[in-house]
């Protein structure tokens, strides 16, 4: 395979796992939380229909990429607003949001554009700048990082600062302490719940650029069902590594590749069908391996602290 | 001896919980400013509540507090720290992954441009470390702790926060003696530096060299304060052992048959590796009672769930009727004659919501007498249920509401109805009439002396309460640490003087002397 | 203390209304705003439903699916444990009972066994799709609800691989199956509907389901382990394998529903997307707080809502979706414990101060 095909997958891989990092960076910051986010794909289906539609009215799209994380950052907090203030149980308000969102960004579409698939036909909607980098002619980075998106950059930059943020910053620790320990944080005066809002409103707002992300960095447009269970998939990612920002950035780029794959695959003969099973096989395999790797690793530990004694 | 400063005093204290149960009652005592003072007392002595009261987690109806000479009140754990006193909780509140200086100084980090100076923090934790001799690493990861390294953390939390006073609950409970002798040593240069501290504990040898003065705690009375050096441990054991009421139970002597329960060497380890059963070995014939004394937390619990198989555990075996019942699922167990009166009877003894019947026939549901055809048969099971109400007195409206609408005592009296009804020739009673009124503990206890000589069975009765286990016992063993250090022929012959001092550790008996009791 | 209970079951009845009312307002709110002319589309959708024999027939249609799914999802909801797989089980369910039904076709079995065993395949089905999860969950630690999702994407595209390479009728005009014959379709219920006897079978289900729950030994364990699994590992409950059992039986539902509902409504199997059944039952489940004998009344309250929506959908271009706001709000208002709990709690209080008044009036 020569080089160049090499780097022109790369490139596939990284632009189509954006929207997954975006995805588990989401999940990640919950994690860090100890909050179990399940509803990074109504971020991800709010942020690109928002977008979109605040492009199109103002015509600009970077304050459509503001409309974009504004709708993320408010579905996030829906979310806290119901579990932390209503005490509803997580799962049931994730999924009754999940459900809202998948009918009600189709539904909304219409009340705007009055078309019921996509926006394309109604909607004068940009697209986010690509980058060109100095390097373009270095053999497979170079063609790699070259004209992607840039929020692709941006992806990784999120994870690198969401590292940071989670590790040196003081609301991190206070966000990790909640995480592992609530009673810890709430007897030295970290107020558990105002966590629990900010930490779903940062996680909304990632979720939401990753949905810009789908609807205004290849394609301008909203169509309905776009984000196709990638929410889940970055859960799985953030999940394996238990919500080590870079770490869920990993995982995202591997079940990037997966897709990647799939797509290459779309081009031979190999059915379709079959072939977009592979990220979601992909996915359940790796989090049942991670599973059993835990499992053993936890035995391990118990096994060696009773031979300390 | 020079008269120190007064850092605390709470005087004349009064707590009373919404359900009428007094738990302290005009208790008053001073600590002074480099003192020691210790706080003693049987479970239920109102020690924990009134250490919720001092830390601000609990109101007091009568009483005030004054903090170096100054009346306060205090709201809520964070004004208490903001007033000098600081807890050192018996579960620790420390965040695992994170390092010594990352918890000790938890919600007060020091910044520098916008993140955590992490360089400070490892300073100013070394510092207070060095300062008092803990001997800890700041950047050590606390998950890979001892445990005797992560309560001084927790301690080194309460004086990065100014406290003063510091309040330790049962702090060697988790210790080994190693780490027992390092914390004294840690806490006599926190006296030096003028710190005052509240030490509460069982533990008599502990409290005796450790110590200043003891504040002794009765039933939520105050039973005094003494300089220790008035004391010795016996004095100090009748102070705090003893009954207010004496009940007597008619029961016929026992006539013990062939050996229903016998355990054997039982060895256990908790997850932290300490040594939870050693080598316990007794056996329970059918007809009698084997009573286990003993304060709580000395392994009763591990005992009893090894026993009733939610626990596993490392050495030894367990035999009933004869067979093995290592490794057993729970279901074979009973199945072989086993029934289990459990500790907790909310989250383990019964399903809340569920109805009164429903919790009745839990174990009883699916055996072929109740069964009609391949449903559960719902008049057997209204006639059983019906019949059970009415042998117990269980006060209830209605047998299809929830379980947890009924008093405590009556839900009590609903798990005994099944665990004495469900055929077992053994019963494992633990804490049987912990939180119920007078009256339901009084019946429970008369139908468990009954079931055992009229049926022919076998019981093992674990409790904290001394009344219960003098009385209903017949043979009447004690234990501490994990170990049995004492055993009784006749437990209505045993004087509270002589049991105190088994239970608080100041006496043991040899192997010897225990020989053909267990 | 009889009367607090009284006071929380009906409050908690009353408060699914509330939830339900509030919801419904808001999409009659919407639907008013966005047309151009509000009452008729709000008459369509309220009373669309109901205007004519076929239209009420018509949520009677549509309820045999979600029947199904509310009672696969009721033992999900009972034992605790969301395995949404569900959703997949219906696809999964319809297409392998499409595969049989076309390999049978030719031969010389009659009708009645060959509709059985579709069903039976499609109960299979069901609880394979189910299982996958539940062991997952059980054996490894993976989080039920994440793998169960990803499995429904997968089992759409494995269906719509079987429709596509297996059994695909070249000759039809769209993308379908070969006919799967007239001796496997269900023979309509009532004249002038689209009723069939799916809906028998759905109703003799429920009944089943009602059965096992709360008559039979297996039902009492499931119920023990989902509210309280200490209890039941205490008592001799195993709680691992019922845990498991439960998702699988309630697959079998699943499934089943997939079965009958292509059986019932279809000449040819041509599903290529989510039908989104299964979400619709995990929301009837909720509705009828896991007893099955409520899960009828609360599929026809779906089935309800769903046809006024599609009515309005065909008579002008609103999209059906904007339903799942509706079910979406429906689920956290009835979820959200705080909902009206300070009403609840006012009730309690004061029927509590009025006992009281009345035994010191009789001392």
């Amino acid at each position: 395979m020569s080089l160049m095909r090499i780097g022109a997958f790369l490139f596939s891989t990284l632009r189509l796992s954006t929207p997954l990092i975006f995805a588990a960076l989401s999940a990640a910051i919950c994690e860090k939380a100890g909050l179990f986010n399940m509803a990074a794909e109504s971020m991800m289906l709010w942020g690109a229909l928002i977008g979109v539609m605040v492009n199109g009215w103002t015509g600009s799209v970077w304050v459509g990429f503001l409309g974009a994380c504004a709708a993320g950052v408010i579905v996030g907090l829906l979310i806290a607003l119901a579990t932390v203030k209503g005490k509803a149980d997580l799962m049931l308000a994730q999924i009754a949001i999940n459900l809202a969102s998948t009918g009600g960004t189709i539904f909304m579409l219409y009340v705007v554009t009055g078309d019921k698939s996509t926006s394309a036909m109604t909607i004068q909607s940009g697209t986010l700048p690509k980058i060109m980098v100095p390097f373009k002619k270095v053999p497979i980075i170079g063609p790699m990082l070259n004209k992607q998106n840039i929020l692709t950059y941006g992806a990784i930059l999120a994870a690198i600062i969401l590292m940071i943020f989670i590790k040196r910053s003081r609301t991190g620790v206070h966000i990790r302490a909640v995480g592992e320990n609530p009673n810890a944080a709430e007897s030295v005066g970290i107020s558990v719940s105002k966590t629990y809002f900010l930490t779903w409103a940062i996680s909304g707002l990632l979720g939401g650029i990753g949905g810009a992300f789908m609807s205004m960095a290849y394609t301008s447009a909203f169509t309905k069902n776009m984000v196709a269970g990638r929410g889940y998939i970055g859960l799985c990612a953030s999940s394996m590594v238990a919500g080590n920002p870079i770490g869920a950035m990993l995982c995202a780029i591997v079940f990037g590749v997966a897709d990647a794959v799939a797509n290459q695959l779309q081009l031979t003969n190999a059915p379709v069908d079959l072939v977009m099973m592979i990220p979601y096989v992909v996915t359940i395999v790796v989090l049942i391996i991670i599973s059993i790797i835990k499992m053993s690793a936890h035995a391990r530990k118990i096994k060696s602290k009773a031979q300390e004694a | 001896m020079e008269t120190h400063k007064e850092a605390l005093k709470m005087e004349n204290i009064t707590k009373i919980y919404p359900n009428g149960f007094v738990a302290n009652k005009g208790i008053t005592f001073s600590v002074a400013e480099g003192e020691i003072h210790a706080l003693v007392g049987e479970n239920g002595a109102g020690k924990t509540t009134l250490m919720k009261v001092l830390f601000g987690m609990e109101q007091p109806q009568e009483g005030a507090i004054y903090v170096g000479g100054q009346q306060v009140k205090i709201t809520s754990p964070l004004d208490a720290i903001a007033k000098g006193v600081g807890m050192v909780h018996q579960h620790f509140m420390l965040v695992p992954s994170m390092t010594v200086a990352q918890n000790v100084l938890l919600g007060i980090e020091p910044k520098k441009h916008g993140l955590v100076d992490n360089a400070a923090c490892i300073k100013k934790t070394q510092e207070l470390s060095d300062k008092y001799q803990f001997g800890l690493d700041a950047t050590a990861a606390v998950a890979d702790l001892s445990v005797g390294l992560m309560q001084k953390v927790e301690i080194l939390k309460a004086l990065a926060k100014g406290a003063k006073v510091l309040i330790l609950d049962e702090p060697t409970a988790v210790l080994t003696p190693q780490e027992t002798r390092e914390l004294f040593e840690q806490l006599k240069l926190l006296k030096k530096n003028g710190h005052s501290i509240i030490f509460i504990s069982h533990k008599l040898e502990e409290v005796m060299e450790l110590c200043d003065n003891v504040t002794i705690l009765r039933h939520g009375y105050c039973n005094g304060s003494y300089p220790i050096s008035d004391l010795n441990e016996a004095k100090l054991s009748r102070l705090m052992v003893g009954r207010d009421v004496v009940l007597k139970i008619e029961k016929p002597d026992p006539k013990p048959g062939k050996a229903i329960l016998e355990v054997k060497s039982l060895e256990k380890l908790s997850d932290t590796g300490k040594v939870v059963l050693d080598h316990v070995s007794f056996t329970i014939r059918e007809g009698e009672v084997l009573g286990i004394a003993g304060v709580e937390g000395n392994g009763q619990s591990f005992l009893s769930d090894c026993i009733s198989g939610m626990q596993k555990y490392d050495g030894g075996d367990i035999l009933l009727n004869g067979k093995s019942i290592k490794g057993r699922k729970i279901a074979d167990i009973r199945q072989s004659g086993m029934s289990n009166i459990p500790e907790d009877r909310m989250t383990v003894g019964c399903v809340p919501s569920m109805s009164i019947l429903d919790n009745i026939m839990a174990d009883r549901f699916e055996r072929r007498e109740n069964m009609n055809g391949i449903f559960m048969d719902k008049q057997k099971a209204l006639k059983i249920t019906d019949d059970l109400i009415k042998e117990f007195e269980i006060s209830c409206d209605d047998r299809s509401e929830a379980i947890r609408l009924l008093s405590g005592g009556n839900i009590q009296k609903v798990v005994v109805a099944r665990e004495f009804t469900s055929g077992a020739n053994f019963v494992l009673a633990n804490q049987p009439t912990r939180g119920v009124d007078v009256g339901t503990a009084e019946m429970i206890r008369k139908y468990l002396v009954r079931q055992v000589r009229e049926q022919n069975i076998a019981s093992l009765l674990i409790s904290a309460d001394l009344n219960e286990v003098l009385e209903v016992s017949d043979r009447l063993l004690v234990m501490r640490q994990g170990r049995i250090v004492a055993a009784f022929p006749k437990a209505n012959m045993v004087s509270e003087d002589e049991l105190g001092e088994y239970m608080l550790g100041i006496k043991t008996m040899t192997p010897e002397e225990m020989e053909g009791l267990l | 203390m009889n009367k607090t209970k009284r006071i929380e079951n009906t409050f908690d009845i009353v408060r699914i209304l509330i939830a339900i009312a509030v919801a419904y307002l808001i999409a009659l709110i919407i639907l008013a705003l966005i047309s151009d002319d509000p009452l008729n589309v709000i008459g369509l959708f309220i009373g669309g439903p109901f205007s004519s024999k076929k239209h009420i027939g018509d949520i009677f249609t549509r309820m045999i699916p979600l029947i199904f799914t509310g009672v696969c999802m009721c033992f999900v909801y009972a034992i605790n444990k969301f395995n949404l797989a569900g959703e997949g089980a219906v696809n999964l369910g319809g297409c392998l009972a499409a595969c049989v039904a076309i390999a049978l076709k030719e031969t010389g079995v009659p009708g009645w066994i060959c509709i059985i065993l579709c069903i039976a395949v499609g109960a299979l089905a069901g609880m394979l799709a189910n299982a996958i999860p539940a062991v997952a969950d059980q054996a490894f630690h993976a989080d039920v609800c994440v793998i169960s999702l990803m499995l429904n994407y997968i089992l759409l595209y494995f269906t719509t691989f079987i429709l596509k390479n297996v059994i695909k009728d070249q000759g039809a005009a769209v993308t379908a199956s070969y006919k799967l014959g007239n001796k496997v379709k269900l023979p309509k219920l009532i004249p002038g509907t689209t009723i069939h006897i799916g809906l028998i079978i759905a109703i003799a289900c429920v009944i089943f389901v009602a059965i096992l729950f709360y008559k039979m030994p297996f039902g009492y364990k499931m119920r023990a382990v989902g509210i309280n699994p200490t209890f039941a590992k205490y008592i001799g409950i195993p709680v691992t394998s019922t845990i498991i059992l439960a998702q699988v039986i309630g697959g079998a539902f699943a499934g089943m529903g997939g079965a009958v509902q292509i059986l019932g409504m279809f000449p040819r199997y041509k599903w290529e997307s989510l039908t989104n059944y299964g979400f619709d039952g995990l929301m009837i489940a909720v509705l009828a707080r896991k007893n099955p004998i409520l899960v009828p009344v609360s599929a026809f309250l779906i089935a309800y809502i769903r046809n006024g929506a599609d009515l309005v959908a065909t008579k002008t271009q609103i999209p059906p979706e904007f339903v799942s706001i509706i079910q979406g709000i429906i689920i956290v208002l009835v979820a959200a414990e705080m909902f009206l709990s300070g009403w609840k709690k006012k009730l309690i209080f004061n029927a509590a101060r009025k006992d009281l008044k009345e035994k010191e009036a009789k001392a």
